[in-house]
């Protein structure tokens, strides 16, 4: 090993000479300036905070609702995504028992795979929690029930807050 | 701190180096790359090759950070540039950095291969270094043709039309070549997919490639040092004095650069509209061609767009070999010098004439002031984003002529697909009939085995309760369910 450091001396030396370390300096400010900019481009869009509360969106007319029948709907939902608003379809179920109306989201709250209807209760097949048609854990290895979505009928029409819940929790906590 | 914590710290710093360096052989690679020779020593003259490195690094970098954001399609590259330069933080220093950068390797390429050829260090062995130079200059304007296109606005479209068309015009081989370019006879989101893979992929990589062996022949060969033998016995080390001098100027040039993304946002015009009567005008670099064209009309417009390239890249080419006397200094080679004045002020004044002629054309000048303004205004507007996925409200699924279901239907189905087989849970039927193997002996099996199609729970495996008739029934009407 001595060996290495004898055969190394007089360059080590002139290595730390002041023209080194000026090149050193600028090499090391022309990356930090490019390296934030690059960390601030790439990273910026994805960690400043989701705009606002999400819109309203129309579930069709609560008369086309069965009661005391569970049905499943398609919803439209718009989401900001960089460069585009990116609409798409996402799915809900529908309780009405006489004026009670429960929404709840399609998404399981364990690891977000998309829960199933039979006619009796909810399944998530990926890790196999049920919950019941009040959306209440029967068995598996959700954290908490079934989400709820804020609704409200307006001329005759159910209008839907679709928003997504964060996971693997007890409690319901919006995202953004 | 006292001494005997700093000298333990350092101690140990240095067994880390030891370790990784029995490993790596890190030592005798940092001392070759900094110990190089430079024959007459260092000189401020000698930056202009690791500026280029130091500006390809910055296309890189940024043009990988451009990709997180960038769609080649021709749908969406127009809106994901404008949300790049408009909406993401430092997209405006990114893409301007790239933009500037791009015309930045040219110049910087012209004036390195232009000292290289005024030195006469394309002599003495070193042909490999000057022909692998000349091709990497090929590429770069590869780079700026293919670049040139992607953010899809005005200007983009119609110079690339053009250009398409001037390289179409080459006799024999052109119409084969457009098609190859363009992805067929016109210019579309195809073309936009090979000028991105291509800019992104296979020029890079030839570049890099090219670049490797260019090092190679160049530290093989030692730099060629001044053309006169005044120093020559004068030997530095590239480390540290060439070192600080490259230092310094890729710091003045990545200054320049990121004043003029600011100062001069790189440009990004209204989308291109193929049916607009846009004026189109070529980016700097192909200006010359551009002017020269309009002297030339008919058959003879071969002359600038290949006689002349061809004969500027094939003199490059053969230089070397054709050029064979020792002498390197430029004061005893006049003829070359000469050329060399006569292709630099050449190219220099036909882009100056072209300038020149269009900002005093009764038409022309102002149409092309009006196209100006307008790339202005849409930079300077606020970002809009665009809707995509196309979904609208599906409409709810028309029943109404739906005939009453069978018995056996309504007990065993209907609570998940609907009474009227609407699908009020599970999927809808309505149209099943049109679906892939959903054949009236598909949909009777299904009932028996909905396992081998595929069908996962809540779907029952199998209806034992119900008798073959009942599933006859069921099925016969389920392909009276028409999807409208």
């Amino acid at each position: 090993m001595s060996v290495h450091h004898e055969a190394n001396e007089p360059s080590t030396e002139e290595r730390r000479s002041f023209l080194g370390i000026i090149s050193g300096l600028i090499a090391a400010g022309i990356t930090a300036v490019l390296g934030i900019n690059l960390g601030r481009f790439t990273l910026g869009p994805a960690l400043a905070p989701s705009a606002g509360a999400a819109d309203w969106t129309e579930a069709g007319a609560l008369a086309d609702i069965p009661d005391g029948k569970l049905i499943k709907r398609n919803i439209i939902v718009a989401q900001e995504a960089g460069w585009g608003k990116f609409v798409s379809e996402r799915a809900i179920f529908v309780l009405k028992k006489g004026n009670d109306l429960t929404v709840f989201t399609a998404v399981c709250p364990h690891l977000g795979c998309t829960i199933q209807a039979s006619a009796e209760k909810f399944l998530c097949a990926c890790h196999n929690s049920q919950f019941d048609q009040s959306g209440t854990m029967l068995s598996g290895v959700a954290p908490r029930g079934m989400d709820t979505l804020e609704h409200l009928v307006e001329e005759g029409k159910l209008k839907v807050r679709y928003q997504n819940f964060k996971q693997g929790i007890p409690a319901k906590e919006v995202i953004g | 701190m006292d001494s005997t914590n700093t000298d333990k710290a350092s101690s140990r710093v240095a067994a880390l180096h030891d370790w990784l360096d029995e490993r790596t052989g890190i030592k005798a690679a940092m001392d070759s790359a900094l110990n190089e020779p430079i024959r007459g020593g260092a000189r401020w003259s000698y930056v202009f090759g690791s500026v280029l490195v130091f500006l390809f690094a910055v296309m890189v970098a940024t043009g990988i950070a451009m990709t997180f954001y960038y769609v080649p399609s021709a749908d969406h590259a127009h809106t994901s540039v404008a949300y790049i330069q408009k909406a993401v933080p430092g997209g405006k220093l990114i893409r301007g950095l790239h933009h500037y950068a791009a015309s930045a390797m040219l110049i910087v390429a012209v004036i390195h291969l232009a000292q290289v050829f005024l030195f006469g260090a394309y002599k003495q062995r070193r042909e490999l270094i000057w022909l692998t130079g000349t091709l990497m200059l090929l590429i770069v304007l590869g780079f700026s043709f293919t670049g040139y296109l992607l953010p899809w606005d005005q200007a983009a479209y119609f110079g690339t039309k053009v250009g398409a068309s001037i390289a179409g015009e080459i006799p024999v081989v052109g119409p084969l070549q457009r098609r190859i370019m363009l992805g067929g006879e016109e210019l579309t989101t195809i073309t936009l997919s090979r000028f991105f893979t291509t800019h992104v992929f296979l020029l890079p990589l030839s570049l890099v490639g090219l670049l490797a062996l260019h090092l190679l022949f160049f530290r093989r060969a030692s730099p060629a040092g001044p053309y006169h033998d005044r120093d020559d016995k004068r030997i530095e080390r590239f480390y540290p004095k060439q070192a600080f001098k490259d230092s310094v100027a890729m710091l003045a040039v990545f200054v320049i650069l990121i004043y003029l993304a600011y100062r001069s946002p790189a440009e990004l015009g209204p989308v291109a509209d193929p049916t607009s009567d846009y004026l189109a005008r070529p980016p700097w670099f192909f200006m010359p061609l551009f002017q020269l064209l309009k002297y030339f009309p008919g058959q003879s417009s071969l002359i600038p767009i290949m006689g002349i390239p061809a004969l500027v890249f094939g003199l490059m080419f053969v230089l070397p070999f054709i050029d064979k006397r020792a002498e390197r200094n430029p004061f005893k080679r006049k003829l070359g010098v000469g050329v060399l004045a006569l292709f630099i002020f050449g190219a220099v004044g036909l882009i100056g004439l072209a300038k020149y002629e269009d900002s005093h054309h009764p038409e022309y000048g102002p149409k092309l002031a009006e196209q100006e303004k307008e790339a202005h205004a849409f930079l300077n507007a606020p970002f809009q984003p665009q809707e995509i996925g196309g979904k609208t409200a599906a409409a709810p699924a028309d029943v109404s002529k739906v005939a009453a279901a069978p018995a056996a239907y309504v007990t065993s189905c209907a609570v998940c697909h609907g009474d009227k087989g609407q699908g009020d849970i599970s999927p809808g039927l309505l149209g099943v009939a049109d679906k892939p193997q959903r054949t009236r002996e598909d949909l009777l099996k299904i009932l028996d085995d909905a396992r081998a199609y595929g069908l996962k729970k809540p779907m029952p495996e199998s209806f034992p309760k119900l008798s073959a008739e009942e599933k006859a029934q069921i099925v016969d009407w389920m392909l009276t369910l028409k999807a409208k």
